[in-house]
């Protein structure tokens, strides 16, 4: 009877030992490991960005509106039909416009910043805080801050320009009523946006550059933009192109900011396509014809990817 | 060429310093050392005299003009860094070339100059390569010929060959020393590795928290070590040091020898000395054990060539003789050597 | 290589990831305050907006769905969201064919036709126990082509015209405008006078596109006829736009293109303004927040024009009951019942919501012509004959899934904005936006909703 026991329980151990062998080998094996680690990544993408990515496509190629369920499959018909507005056309003209000048803008700015923060100076901290407070606030919590500074009747800056002097009596520049002035604005707000993540990554891809380098070309007789021009850019530039392609992607895709400011006014001079699709799929009831618009750039954007990934693997140095 | 001096420089990050009074003249065309541990001031002492730091007090002179106020590019230096800084996005010819573009030497002659300190270093074939391309050695000579090629009135060299394996620094070394004998420009080169430093350098200065301790020849600074941190800086195993009363006497490890190597002479001074391990390294036998009578327990080295058969036993103890031109004595309060007196 | 690779898709659809953040973002003002809720057998779940006027909020949140729910054994949820978001919202619900059992629009919402019950009964039980409903409730939740009501409406906002008596007066008009052609000549002179311009909107917002169609209407034109035929390009609109194109340049600057909802209300109450088309809640922020401005801030009713005066509903409130509500029953029963109850909501909304069931607020005329907040205490008599000047987006026709659309896209407001600005002329913006209205129409006419 004891003897009988007593192989039961060992039987027993020997059962949990190898249950926990087995466990202990998927967790040692880095192959499955690893494979446990990427799941709620991958299943995070999967659910919350391939799934609606694909619905989105579908919506595009269907005549789905807001209030219907049923739909049948158009093809192209949206795209084709939408292209020929002058509305799209236009909106693709401004967001072209929005996102290369915002970029353009981004990038120089972002560099400065960059570079002055790699120096070491008094108050660093209070200037690196500033510069990435934009980016902590909430978006349209900020932006609703900017459509106060330029509100027609309130804004800031009319306000100081005019104490200051700088403005007469009589200039009192409505910033988000006249087409360029709000263009100018929109742009300006989303460069404020945009500025903080861009220097971070320039910082990041500066700061990985070794100091060697920068006084071996301070050896070599580099001046100041020769430094910068043949040292510190072209070996910062794989950074700085995934930072502009990902500025790029993000301003393609975004319309807070046009949201916020103009909702596409005046007269439809700042409307760029996510903020069409969404007056047009969302507010005004047409599913499929605003997931065509909205996706309308997406090849483009692929495209824009594999071009710009290319050229940063080219110009990877290590 | 130039002489570079340096009069009493001064750097401190914070309240630490750095490098704390160096007074130091380059002669021409020489070949110096600076050698010292890590951590003792000698890369930041290059660094400023090539501009890449700026001197807390006291003044640089090259070719007799002081440069303090000069940016590096105007002090007619070429460095060559520890990590050798080639630029990863220029082939080869881009990276020698650089130099000649920044310093806007007609571009006519780029070609020409480039090849010419490519040929120096033999290195005419990998001049369309990248610099991830090249080998640790072809990386070195790259960086040696971008130093060359726009003649500088000095060479800076911070640790050139500590990243080579052991047997190509070998032949690195008689091929620097060579180049440098060839063109005869003035060098200043930084190393903490004193067989580097001994192999190369027409003058040593080794220097020990931000001071320079001796400045000399390979000879001198190994046979006359100007106070004890020199003394036990320099050999390998360092030279031996013993209190006795308010000096201390040093002697190195293979002028430490069995009484029967020598012949009856009248200049031999006589130890005890107990052997406590021994370590056969094929060349040599290093013993180690303490001596005795006066110099009880202290704790000294012996290095027989293999040339000495004498045979010793651990744990016996025997008679060790040093001639007493070999001993060295240093004052115990402050390190430094003082004049000989008897035992 | 095959790294890289897989760094691009990511990178993708990081994209993808963006746009809907910002698409989130957009509903961003979706922020759902449960209501209070307590045992119950039934439930029965409510959305609507956050309310201009906020005590309305918490007489029906906190006291009237109580009471209701106690009396009808059922737990009643309500959700209150921002103005912006409802049709997000509607379309999330619709989506996931789940939601609310009653679903409040603040405009017609005839794009859902296909997803909410046919609303007939509801109107004919109202009909019987409280008398007929206004015709503007007709026109803004009935679809004549299927014969379906697609929502219900209790309520509706008056578009009053305010205006700053004080400066009328100092150019001769002490009672204020009564025609557009007063609104021009008089608002030229204070604006030269005293440089307080005319604030009437030119901007992709909702009070611009209220204002351009009252004016419109006024000058005998409109977008659609009464059978839902685009009759957009006539010599009535172009008079429209001329004449706003002349009050633009005689009467306002450059700041009305880049209004927002508030602007118009926020510009009153400061003093800057002279005449903005808003509703009530403009008044009552003055009462609140500038009792000196609030004296000088007067209303009148609908102005004329060449052919008529009317105006046009603020916002339009529209139940509609999803047909993948759960408690259809009791969402109906609600909406009978509040119409039994809605004096208590004209209270409670400061005379904000106007019923669409007149008789159920007998007293109207006589509450509205002595409120003590206002200054003076009948500044809101003028209110009293709204509905024989008021109506809906649509205008003649029934209010529709293309109008809805041409109202969301904003091509009325650009096409006013883009004359006013001189950016075109005034035939030029017609005919562009004839052509949107042309293709948004055949577009719905294709999917059958008109």
């Amino acid at each position: 009877m004891t003897q009988k026991a007593m192989t039961t329980v060992e039987t027993g151990t020997q059962v949990a030992r190898a249950k926990t062998g087995r466990l202990t080998a998927i967790l040692d094996s880095e192959i499955w490991l690893g494979r446990l680690m990427i799941a709620p990544a991958i299943l995070y993408i999967v659910l919350l960005i391939g799934f609606p990515f694909l619905l989105a496509l579908y919506y595009s190629l269907s005549d789905i509106t807001i209030g219907s369920r049923t739909m049948s499959f158009v093809g192209l018909k949206q795209f084709k039909a939408v292209i020929q507005t002058p509305l799209f056309q236009q909106s693709l003209k401004n967001t072209l416009i929005f996102t290369f000048i915002s970029q353009a803008l981004v990038l120089v700015l972002g560099k400065v910043l960059a570079l002055a923060l790699l120096k070491n100076f008094r108050g660093k901290w209070l200037v690196r805080l500033l510069i990435l407070l934009p980016w902590v606030a909430p978006i349209s919590l900020g932006t609703i801050g900017w459509l106060w500074m330029l509100d027609s009747i309130y804004s800031v800056f009319n306000w100081i320009l005019r104490a200051v002097g700088i403005f007469g009596p009589t200039t009192w520049p409505i910033w988000l009523g006249v087409p360029h002035l709000a263009m100018g604005s929109v742009i300006a707000v989303h460069v404020w946006r945009q500025l903080p993540l861009a220097t971070v990554i320039l910082l990041g891809g500066l700061s990985s550059i070794p100091h060697d380098l920068h006084d071996a070309a301070a050896v070599d007789g580099a001046g100041f933009w020769r430094h910068l021009f043949q040292i510190t850019i072209p070996l910062v530039l794989p950074i700085m192109i995934v930072a502009v392609l990902f500025g790029m992607v993000f301003t393609f895709t975004d319309m807070i900011v046009i949201f916020v400011l103009t909702r596409g006014g005046p007269y439809d001079t700042t409307q760029v396509l996510a903020s069409l699709a969404f007056f047009t799929g969302i507010m005004g009831g047409d599913l499929a014809e605003g997931a065509a618009i909205s996706l309308f750039l997406f090849p483009v954007l692929v495209a824009a990817a594999f071009v710009f990934l290319r050229i940063a693997r080219r110009a990877e140095v290590t | 060429m130039a002489i570079v001096e340096t009069r009493n420089i001064k750097k401190y990050f914070g309240d630490v310093p750095a490098v704390n009074g160096v007074d130091l003249s380059t002669e021409e065309g020489e070949f110096l050392v600076l050698l010292g541990p890590s951590g003792c001031g000698k890369t930041t002492l290059l660094r400023m005299i090539a501009g890449l730091e700026e001197p807390t007090s006291g003044e640089i002179l090259i070719g007799g003009q002081v440069v303090n106020d000069l940016p590096p590019r105007a002090r007619k230096i070429a460095m060559v860094f520890q990590s050798y800084a080639l630029y990863p996005h220029m082939t080869v010819f881009k990276n020698i070339a650089f130099p000649l573009k920044a310093q806007s030497v007609p571009k006519e002659t780029w070609q020409s100059k480039v090849e010419w300190a490519a040929s120096m270093f033999g290195i005419e074939k990998l001049l369309h390569r990248k610099p991830r391309e090249l080998s640790g050695g072809e990386r070195q000579r790259v960086a040696l010929a971008r130093a060359l090629v726009r003649e500088p009135t000095v060479f800076l060299l911070d640790e050139p060959l500590s990243n080579l394996d052991a047997k190509l620094r070998t032949s690195a070394r008689e091929e620097l020393q060579q180049f440098q004998r060839r063109i005869g420009t003035t060098t200043i080169y930084v190393t903490h590795d004193q067989v580097e430093a001994m192999g190369l350098g027409d003058r040593i200065a080794v220097m020990n928290q931000g001071k320079v301790r001796q400045l000399g020849t390979p000879q001198e600074i190994y046979h006359e070590p100007a106070d004890t941190f020199v003394a036990g800086f320099l050999g390998s195993p360092p030279m031996n040091l013993v209190e006795y009363d308010d000096t201390i006497v040093g002697f190195r490890p293979e002028t430490f020898l069995p009484r029967e190597v020598f012949g009856v002479q009248d200049d031999l001074v006589a130890f005890q000395f107990k052997v406590t391990r021994i370590e056969y390294l094929g060349a040599d036998r290093l013993l180690y054990g303490f001596l005795g009578g006066k110099l009880a327990d202290a704790h000294v080295i012996s290095r027989l060539p293999s040339t000495v058969t004498a045979s010793i036993q651990q744990g016996e103890t025997y008679e060790f003789v040093v001639q007493a031109k070999d001993l060295k004595f240093f004052d115990k309060e402050t390190g430094l050597r003082t004049g000989p007196r008897p035992l | 290589m095959a790294a890289k690779k897989r760094g691009a898709f990511s990178r993708r659809d990081f994209i993808k990831a963006a746009g809907a953040g910002a698409l989130a973002a957009g509903v961003g003002p979706a922020i759902i305050i449960p209501g209070r809720a307590h045992a119950a057998k039934k439930t029965l779940k409510i959305l609507q907006w956050v309310h201009f006027v906020p005590p309305y909020d918490k007489w029906f949140n906190e006291t009237y769905v109580k009471e209701w729910g106690q009396k009808n054994d059922t737990e009643v949820k309500v959700d209150n969201v921002g103005l912006a978001a409802l049709n997000a919202q509607g379309a999330a619900e619709v989506a996931a064919q789940k939601g609310h059992d009653l679903f409040l629009f603040m405009w017609p919402a005839p794009t859902f036709e296909q997803q909410v019950i046919d609303h007939r009964e509801i109107y004919e039980e109202c009909e019987r126990k409280y008398g007929k409903p206004i015709d503007l409730a007709i026109k803004s939740t009935y679809n004549p082509k299927t014969k379906k009501y697609y929502g219900f409406s209790d309520s509706f906002v008056p578009d009053p015209v305010n205006y700053r008596q004080d400066l009328f007066a100092a150019v001769g008009m002490p009672k204020g405008p009564s025609t557009w052609d007063d609104v021009r000549v008089a608002g030229a002179k204070i604006k030269k006078q005293f440089g307080n311009p005319v604030g009437i909107g030119l901007s992709p917002e909702i009070d611009t596109g209220m204002a351009m169609r009252t004016i419109m209407y006024s000058f005998g034109s409109s977008v659609q006829d009464r059978d839902g035929n685009l009759v957009l390009n006539s010599k009535q609109t172009l008079e429209a736009v001329k004449f706003v194109k002349a009050l633009y340049e005689e009467t306002m600057t450059p700041e009305v293109f880049a209004w927002d909802a508030s602007s118009n209300n926020r510009g009153m109450v400061s003093g800057k303004l002279s005449v903005v088309l808003n509703a009530i809640s403009t008044t009552r922020v003055a009462e609140k927040e500038n009792p000196d401005i609030s004296a000088k801030i007067q209303l009148t009713k609908a102005l004329k024009g060449p052919v008529r005066a009317i105006g046009l509903e603020h916002v339009m409130d529209c139940y509609v009951i999803w047909k993948f509500a759960e408690n259809k029953e009791g969402a109906k029963k609600f909406l009978v019942d509040y119409i039994g109850n809605f004096r208590k909501g004209f209270l409670a909304s400061e005379f904000y919501n106007f019923p669409c069931f007149p008789k159920t607020v007998p007293d109207l005329k006589k509450l509205i012509a002595n409120d003590p907040k206002a200054h003076p205490p009948d500044k809101y008599k003028v209110l009293e004959d709204v509905l024989s000047w008021a109506t809906n987006v649509g205008y003649p026709g029934y209010a529709n899934a293309a109008k809805d659309e041409i109202f969301a896209t904003w091509v009325i407001n650009n096409m006013f904005a883009k004359a006013a600005s001189g950016a075109e002329t005034p035939e030029a913006a017609i005919s562009q936006a004839e052509a949107a209205c042309k293709r948004i129409f055949a577009k719905w006419k294709e999917k059958g909703l008109i």
